[in-house]
């Protein structure tokens, strides 16, 4: 090994072990006789955000943070987590990837279609920078295994492969540090992952025809109305207003999004809501 | 989806409450759980008494009887022995359910018969004036109490656990998916249910205590609320605390749930 030290970064989305998995990498190094930094970013991850953790060894590390492209491996536990931090790593390094997405709310991009905005799985981004990928699909291996919980472990024996450790120092780390009473599955996950090839990227099924085309139609019963206000209120596109005169008018008909606020929430059940006519819009359409 | 043209009696639209009022967002709710349950309309038999709430019955389109002030949980008992094939379903007010009410509807409870009871809360009596009601926080205006009302207050989901009612729950009208399950759970459970909605008078109580319209008291009433994950919880019964901007204490959701012997032997419907 040489005198430099070396940067490995764990992506993954709040609840995937992700933290866990950096832990049991630094454990394993610290038993390798290595000088181990390890630091972490989880914010939001309870609620589904990103997380990321980066780890640093070799005979003497100063700091925990990999410098952008220097890290040796990426072990991604998600495609778009995985995009996120791919300037980390070196020309020529390897990044392991778990092929699954978890598409989050953020990403919509149109309320009425559900169209969402998420990276489309190719290979691009990993041979423009000339990396060796290992691309994985970690969470069904580990559900075969009999735990999805242990796709961390999966991908960590897939980081393996890429790493100068030997593999009594792995699985002493796994062991001591999974949940009572998981260390099995989780070594055999680490063994599945230490075998498994990368696959081909699979394909991708056309966009299913999710939501709906244009703009619901608001019908007023304006002789139920009673004009209390609470659905301009409650309307969180401003579609509905009162005018002057006190009656309720709408004002941006296109706006609409079908959610139903003020149908439910209206005492007077003056208002219908009804589905636009043409329905079926790719839910892909808008995606990057 | 929910079609309300189904349940309403188009020629008896619109109904009489006041603009802002929520009792109408609390009959769409009840549709809804009578939609989710899949009852025949012929089988559902709604049972009110007298007030704001109890003009409710006028406008959907089930058996409706309309008796006198406070009697509807009686009436409800007779017709549920009469006919246990009915859904009886009682929808009344604060004032009608525990003030002139009160001795049937505890009875009711104490004998555990087989019906739901929606008790509409909106603390005071709208129909004739805006007079203080026994659920009128301490403190708040009416047309009676224009110091404040000194008086302690019901808790209408202790009173009625208290006298033996096997379902006891509470909702906000603010929250009409929230309430659609507790109605129908309600609904589907064998023995007296009870479910206090709180409601809202904007027109009274929102005008006296400065709390505002109808929007301004949907969101009034939220910023009471406590929800209640577990219902065995020792804070199932915390005060109600009254006015704007007051601390959270309002418990809601399923507050008691037990399994009974029913006075009557029919068959609730199943979700």
């Amino acid at each position: 090994m040489s005198d430099r030290s070396k940067g490995l970064l764990l992506a993954g989305v709040g609840g995937q072990g992700v933290i866990l998995a950096s832990m049991i990498v630094a454990d394993a190094l610290v038993r390798a006789g290595n000088d181990v930094k390890q630091s972490e970013v989880h914010g939001m991850a309870q609620r589904g955000g990103s997380v990321v953790s980066h780890i640093r060894w070799g005979p003497r590390v100063s700091s925990p943070l990999a410098p952008k492209g220097s890290a040796e491996v990426l072990a991604a536990f998600e495609w778009a987590e995985g995009l996120r931090w791919i300037d980390y790593v070196r020309p020529g390094g390897a990044v392991v990837v778990d092929v699954r997405t978890i598409i989050p709310p953020g990403a919509c991009v149109d309320r009425r279609g559900w169209a969402t905005a998420y990276p489309r799985i190719d290979d691009g981004p990993i041979a423009d920078r000339r990396l060796q990928p290992r691309l994985l699909n970690a969470a069904a291996i580990a559900s075969g295994l009999g735990n999805v919980r242990a796709a961390n472990s999966v991908i960590l024996g897939s980081v393996a492969g890429f790493l100068d450790i030997d593999d009594q120092y792995w699985e002493a780390a796994i062991s001591s540090l999974v949940p009572k009473g998981t260390a099995e599955i989780n070594l055999a996950a680490f063994r599945a992952g230490k075998e498994a090839g990368t696959v081909v990227i699979p394909a991708q099924p056309a966009p299913e025809a999710t939501g709906v085309a244009g703009p619901h139609v608001i019908e007023v019963k304006h002789d139920w109305c009673k004009a209390c206000d609470i659905c301009s209120r409650v309307c969180p596109e401003y579609c509905l207003a009162l005018t002057l005169d006190g009656k309720l008018a709408v004002v941006d008909p296109d706006a609409c999004t079908g959610c139903r606020l003020c149908e439910i929430l209206c005492p007077d059940f003056a208002i219908r809501i009804h589905p636009p006519v043409v329905a079926g819009v790719a839910a892909g359409e808008g995606a990057s | 989806m929910l079609d309300v043209d189904v349940y309403l009696r188009q020629w008896a639209m619109p109904h009489v409450l006041c603009p802002g009022c929520a009792h109408g967002i609390v009959l769409r709710s009840f549709f809804g759980a009578v939609d989710r349950l899949g009852l025949d309309q012929d089988k559902v038999a709604m049972v009110a008494g007298i007030g704001c709430s109890s003009r409710l019955v006028g406008y959907a389109d089930f058996c409706t009887l309309h008796g006198t002030h406070g009697r509807a949980p009686a009436f409800a008992t007779g017709l549920k022995l009469a006919r246990p094939d009915l859904e009886v379903v009682v929808i009344t007010g604060d004032g009608d359910a525990l003030a002139i009410g009160g001795n049937h509807l505890i009875h009711a409870a104490r004998r555990n018969v087989d019906m739901t009871v929606l008790m509409l809360n909106n603390s005071i009596y709208g129909m004739t004036g805006g007079q203080a009601a026994p659920t009128t926080p301490q403190g708040s205006i009416a047309s009676t109490t224009p110091q404040g009302s000194v008086e302690t207050p019901f808790d209408a989901c202790r009173l009625l656990a208290g006298a033996g009612a096997s379902f006891v729950g509470r909702v906000l009208a603010a929250n009409p998916g929230a309430m659609t399950d507790i109605i129908a759970d309600a609904m589907a459970h064998r023995g007296f249910a009870f479910v206090e909605v709180v409601s809202d008078c904007p027109v009274y109580y929102g005008r006296y205590n400065k709390i505002g319209e109808g929007a301004d008291m949907l969101t009034w009433m939220t910023r009471l609320e406590q929800g209640v994950a577990d219902p065995l919880a020792e804070k199932r019964f915390v005060e109600f605390v009254p006015g704007a901007g007051a601390p959270a204490g309002l418990a809601t959701g399923v507050l008691q749930r037990e399994e009974r012997p029913v006075f009557t032997g029919a068959r609730k419907a199943t979700p």
